[in-house]
Formats: structure tokens, sequence, C-alpha cells
């Protein structure tokens, strides 16, 4: 005995299913569409990256290369020349030396009483006269 | 009956249609499978390609890290000149003014018939006129990378530096020394390419990045090195030698703070460089030191207990018999102590001290002292020097070599004799390199100053720059090699020069010093071959040259003046 398929009720459950199965399907298609695109445009955007730092480090080769000829000692020379600048050495007597203490002037310092003013207060304290200021 | 005919027809259809698909299908299977070897290798051939990517040649840098050698990338641009030639005068005309170069070789270049045409291959293009070029979209022209190795000072240190090939392998100096260092290495990619031939990135396979090569730090400082030249190029021009060095170190550490040679070569421009000129002599000629080999035989004495500095010797007025030769002096001398032999530079005199110490001892204190043997600095092409084994001595020698003749030594090898006086009697080895960096310049190896040997003690040392001191006073060889506010201890040395084993009225002028002498800082070694103009002798030649380079290297290191003499009572305690 033939059913009337025509007036059967679709089933809900049926239907939910099938179409999740197709977005499913659709969601798979286009996700791997969409990556692989994704995937692609990335690389482009990699290449013009490595591409920009390449050329970036060869600029910056070569920049190096001009700051070191400008730097050089003849070229120093020359400049001072060329635009007169009259650049000499100090003489010695134009040199201020400052000597760095050693660990012997610590001991010294270390072992030294304290001015008046500094004997009343503890560590850590601040004077006040130094707080006024 | 009539199906017949149309089955037949049917069937010679049918049979055309699957002996077509039959065909299409062995041809399927031929291509697939029998031949699918050679295909999928040409398929991929096709769509991949193989990029070598070089690694860049590390650079050389000064003690203070200044940039002395660096390998720069550059864009050279190429022509299939089977495709230019129908517009070589066209392209010739837009490409010349970018190119910097003349229309007509460029036309020239780009109507031949081969399909590789460098047409700037010294030429720097930068980024912009590239891209100006790419722009134009010239049929036949392309871009390649390429490293040329550059260095920003010129002929600064050029024997020193050296210089690479045009493979960009080290020939000379330190690029050829340290070469294993300072090359790359190379990497590779594997990629996809699209119909344009432009790089599919997503697709890249197999990917290996270059290495670049290590950085070099060198001892060398770039002002001393300046000042070393530009005083050497003075002394050129001054007293017109054949060729001059200069060498400053630190005796302490025997660090060469510069090392220059005359004549030299532009490293940027190799086709000018003649073999002479790209000698480097202070490691590679070697010469009778002369009156400086006097340290030697003295200190040697002091240290056997053999003489003191007030022991006398006579001098014999300027001519000594000895073996059935005389000895001269350049001055005569009556009876000299021994501190006055060696301020007055009396070869008689060094002569008899000599033959007191005996030929074994002397013999003894030359290899202490290195001679004979190369220093093992750090560069290409050191010579050992000759000093002959005491075998082949002969009855002259003993007091032929006190006062530096029948040897033969590099100025270095002299120079690092007289550290050994001012660094208190201990030998160092030269140190050309400091260390080796990264590009980040994390070191990667640090070279540390090492000890040779103790030669003679300290009271020796202080001894003879006791001795020392005085060549630079008023009385001794070479009072213009004095530096104002300093004690300098030095000594000097007026070689003849041996043509066709004959000695002939041409001289080697050198002078040995360091400073201050109290507590020494600076050595540097002058050393002029055949200076012409009349004046010879080390003190009136080498001497003024000393002093230029030692005010200034004094100046830029700021070393304080500080005249300051031993105690003589101390001095007298010693001897």
């Amino acid at each position: 005995m033939k059913r009337n398929r025509k007036r059967e009720q679709l089933r809900f459950g049926t239907v939910t299913k099938s179409l999740v199965v197709c977005i499913c399907i659709a969601t798979s298609g286009l996700g791997y569409v969409w990556q692989k695109n994704t995937i692609y445009r990335l690389g482009d955007e990699i290449k013009k990256r490595e591409t920009a730092l390449s050329s970036a480090n060869k600029r910056n080769l070569m920049l190096a290369a001009q700051m070191a000829h400008l730097e050089s000692p003849a070229q120093l020379e020359a400049e001072c020349q060329q635009y007169n600048l009259s650049l000499v050495a100090p003489k010695e007597n134009q040199v201020v030396r400052l000597y760095e203490p050693g660990p012997e002037w610590d001991m010294q310092m270390a072992n030294a009483p304290l001015p008046a003013q500094f004997q009343q207060q503890t560590l850590g304290s601040q004077p006040k006269t130094l707080a006024k200021r | 009956m009539t199906l017949a005919p149309q089955k037949g027809r049917a069937l010679i259809v049918i049979g055309a249609l699957a002996s077509v698909f039959l065909a299409l299908g062995f041809r399927l299977f031929d291509l697939h499978i029998l031949q699918h070897k050679e295909l999928s290798a040409l398929a991929q051939a096709n769509r991949e390609q193989v990029v070598h990517q070089q690694g860049r040649r590390g650079a050389i840098l000064d003690a203070n890290g200044n940039l002395l050698a660096n390998s720069l990338s550059v864009r050279i641009v190429t022509a299939d000149a089977t495709i230019t030639a129908p517009q070589a005068a066209s392209i010739a005309e837009k490409l010349a003014p970018l190119l910097k170069t003349d229309v007509e070789s460029l036309t020239e270049k780009l109507s031949g018939q081969s399909h590789y045409v460098r047409l700037n291959p010294r030429a720097k293009l930068d980024e912009d006129t590239v891209q100006k070029v790419r722009a134009m979209k010239l049929k036949g022209i392309s871009f390649e990378d390429q490293f040329i190795r550059s260095y920003p000072n010129g002929p600064l240190g050029s024997h020193v530096i050296g210089f690479v090939n045009s493979e960009h392998m080290g020939v000379q100096g330190i690029e050829a020394s340290m070469d294993d260092y300072l090359e790359g290495q190379a990497g590779y990619e594997i990629i996809e390419h699209d119909r344009k031939g432009h790089e599919i990135r997503a697709l890249r396979d197999e990917e290996l990045g270059p290495r670049d090569g290590f950085n070099v730090v060198l001892t060398v400082d770039q002002v001393i090195q300046h000042v070393a030249e530009q005083e050497l190029d003075k002394a050129m021009v001054e007293f017109k030698p054949q060729a001059g060095v200069i060498i400053i170190s630190r005796p302490k550490t025997g660090e060469i703070l510069a090392m220059s040679s005359r004549p030299t070569f532009d490293p940027t421009n190799m086709d000018a460089a003649s073999a002479d000129a790209r000698r480097n002599r202070c490691i590679s000629d070697v010469a009778e030191p002369g009156s400086t080999f006097k340290i030697v035989v003295c200190s040697g004495a002091l240290n056997e207990g053999i003489v003191s500095l007030a022991d006398q010797f006579d001098c014999e007025n300027g001519a000594f018999m000895y073996a059935g030769r005389i000895l001269h002096d350049a001055h005569p001398y009556g009876v000299l102590s021994v501190e006055e032999i060696l301020f007055h530079s009396s070869n008689i005199g060094a002569a008899k001290v000599g033959l007191r110490m005996g030929p074994a001892r002397l013999a003894e204190y030359i290899r202490r002292y290195g001679f004979g043997h190369k220093t093992d600095i750090a560069l290409p092409g050191e010579v050992s020097g000759i000093a002959h084994p005491l075998a082949r001595w002969n009855s002259l020698s003993i007091t032929r070599i006190p006062m530096g003749h029948e040897i033969a030594v590099t100025p270095l090898q002299m120079l690092m004799a007289m550290n050994t006086i001012a660094n208190g009697g201990m030998r160092m080895k030269p140190m050309i390199v400091k260390s080796i960096v990264d590009q980040d310049g994390t070191p990667v190896l640090q070279y540390e100053p090492q000890q040779v040997g103790q030669v003679v003690s300290p009271r020796t040392c202080m001894l003879m720059t006791t001795a020392l001191r005085k060549v630079v006073g008023p009385d001794g060889t070479a009072p213009k090699a004095g530096v104002p506010g300093f004690d300098v201890a030095g000594k000097t040395g007026t070689a003849q020069k041996v043509e066709n084993g004959q000695y002939v009225r041409k001289y080697y002028s050198s002078f040995i010093g360091y400073f201050p002498a109290s507590d020494p800082q600076i050595s540097i070694l002058v050393s002029l071959d055949d200076p012409s103009g009349g004046a010879f002798y080390g003190g009136s030649v080498a001497g003024p040259v000393f002093r230029e380079v030692a005010e200034k290297v004094a100046e830029y290191l700021g070393i304080e003046p500080q005249t300051q003499q031993p105690p003589q009572a101390e001095v007298a305690k010693l001897s």
C-alpha cells in the first residue's frame, strides 16, 4: 500500500539534521576557502614585510658605512679645514683631570668621623637643612 | 532487418570512440605512470625554484667599535642583450643618467649578443634608483643582488685590514687571517612561483636562512692609526725614504694600537695597488736592526750579573781590532760605562759587553727575546727573521751581533723586544684581534693578553729604563725624540743596508721608545728605509717622528704628563 508522501508532514528532526549537515558542509567548504585565502593573503603580507625588512637592512648597512666614512678621522679633519673651524686638541693646562676614587679612598672615608652636623642623625633620616631646600 | 546497418554504424562509432578513449587512456597511462618520474620533475621545476642566499661577510671594527670594513648588498642591473639589442639606444638613453654612466658604452653593452650583461658592476644603486628603473618596465632588464666589500676609511690601516678578492674571500690582512669567522654561511629557500614569476609565499617548502659572518674587533684604534699614518706620510715627504713603518702598542698587554706601512694601497681601488705597496713591512720585511739590538746584549748581561750599569769598558777611541777586522764607532769614545754605551750607542762598547757575556749566553737571550721565530700575530705573511744558530756563528759574530749585525729582524719583533723591557721583563704575544662578536655584538670569542715568558728580571728592566731614558737626554743619541712633559725611554738604530752582499751607504733609521718610562703605557717604533737629504741617524730622522706621534697619542689617550725620575740613590743601589 502506497503512502501519499505529499500529504505526509515534514519531520522537524529530519529537516534540522539535513540543515545542520548542509550548514556544516557549507561552513567547512567556505571555511576552507577562507582559510586558504587567508594563508595566501598572509603569505603575501609576510613576503612584503620580508622584502621591506631586507631593504631596510640593506639601507641600514649602507648608512652605517656612510656614517663610518663621515666619522673617519681623515674626513673630520678635512671638514674642519674646509669650514675653517680651527679645532685643536686641548693643551695640558686646559685639561681638568678627575680621579675616580678607588677602594682605598672608600675605606678611608668609611673610617673617617662624620662632620658635626651629621653626627646626631641616624642613617636613613634626611637632614632638615637639605629637606628645606 | 533494417537494424543491421544501424547496428553496424553504431558499432563503428562505438569502436571509433572506444579507440579514441583507449588512445587517450593509453596516453594518460603513459604520462602518469610510464613517464611519471621525468614529467613530475619537469612540472616541479616549472613551478618550484631553489633560491640560494649568500650570507653577508662580517664587519671589521676597531677597538672602539668603529667600522673599518663592511659588506654592502647592492643591486646590479643586468640585461639580456639579445632582447635589448633592437632598442639599445633608447634604453641606454633612459638608463645612463640613473646608472651614472655614458650612453655610448651602455648602448654597446645593450646591443651585444650576450644573455647576461652587468650594466653597473661597480656603482652602488640605492633603492630609489632601483624603483625608477623598475617603473620603466624595460624588456630584457632585470636586477641581481650582490655583496661588495666597503672600506669606509679608504686606505687607513689597509695593511692590517687587508682586502678580499672578487669571490669575496680574504686575501690579505685580517680579511685573510680571520676569513673563517668573517665568512657567512649560505642559505636556501625552495619556493613556488606564479605565472609572473612572483613567489607564492604560502607554498614555500623549505627554508634555511643564511647566517651572516661574525664581526672581528681589533685592538687597533682608528684615531691612533690615523695619527701614525699622518706622521708617516709627513716623514715620507720630509725624508723621502724608500719605505717606512710605524707601530704603536701597549707594552703591558701586547695590544697593537696602530700598524702602518709605506708605500700603501687603497683596498677600494685594488687595480692601482702594486705588490710592493700591498706588503705589510711591519711583519714581512726583515733587516739588520742596528743599534736598537744593543738592548738585547746589555739587558742580557745585566740580567746575568755579568756587568752593572756603572761597569766601564774601553771603547778604543772608535777603532777596535778583533779577529783581524776593525770595528768602528760613529764617534770615537774612550772609556764608557754600560749606561753610556747604551745612550751613546757605542758599537765597540756593545761588542765588549757581548764578549764578556759569551756566545752561548748571548744566543740564549736572542732566543728568549723571540728573534728567529714568528711572533704569531694574527696576520698572514709574517716571517721569522734570521737568527743563526750558535753553531753557525763565526769568530766575528760575538762582536757583530751585539750591535745588530749578522741578524735580521722584523720591525714587530724589535718592538716586542723593547716592550719586554717596558713590561718588567715579561714578553707578551702581540695582539691585534680583541674579540669575535656576532651581529648583535655578543662576544663569541674573547682574546686575552698572552704572556710568552719572563726574559729578564724586573730589576734589569729598571736599570735598562734608567739608561734608555738618557738616550733622549741632551747627551743621548736622540734628544729630538724627547716628549715635553713625559719621561721617555728609547733606543736609536742606524743600520747600514746590505746590497749584493756588501754594506752600502744606505741606512735604516729607527727609533723605538716607550713612555711614561716609570709606568709605560705606550711604545712606538718608527723606522725609515733609506732616508735621503743628508740626515740618516735614527735620532735625527726617526726621533722627531716618534715625538710627534707620541705627543698626539698621549693627548688622545689622555695620558697624564709626569716627568718623574726614579730616585738616583735607588738606581745606584740596584746598580
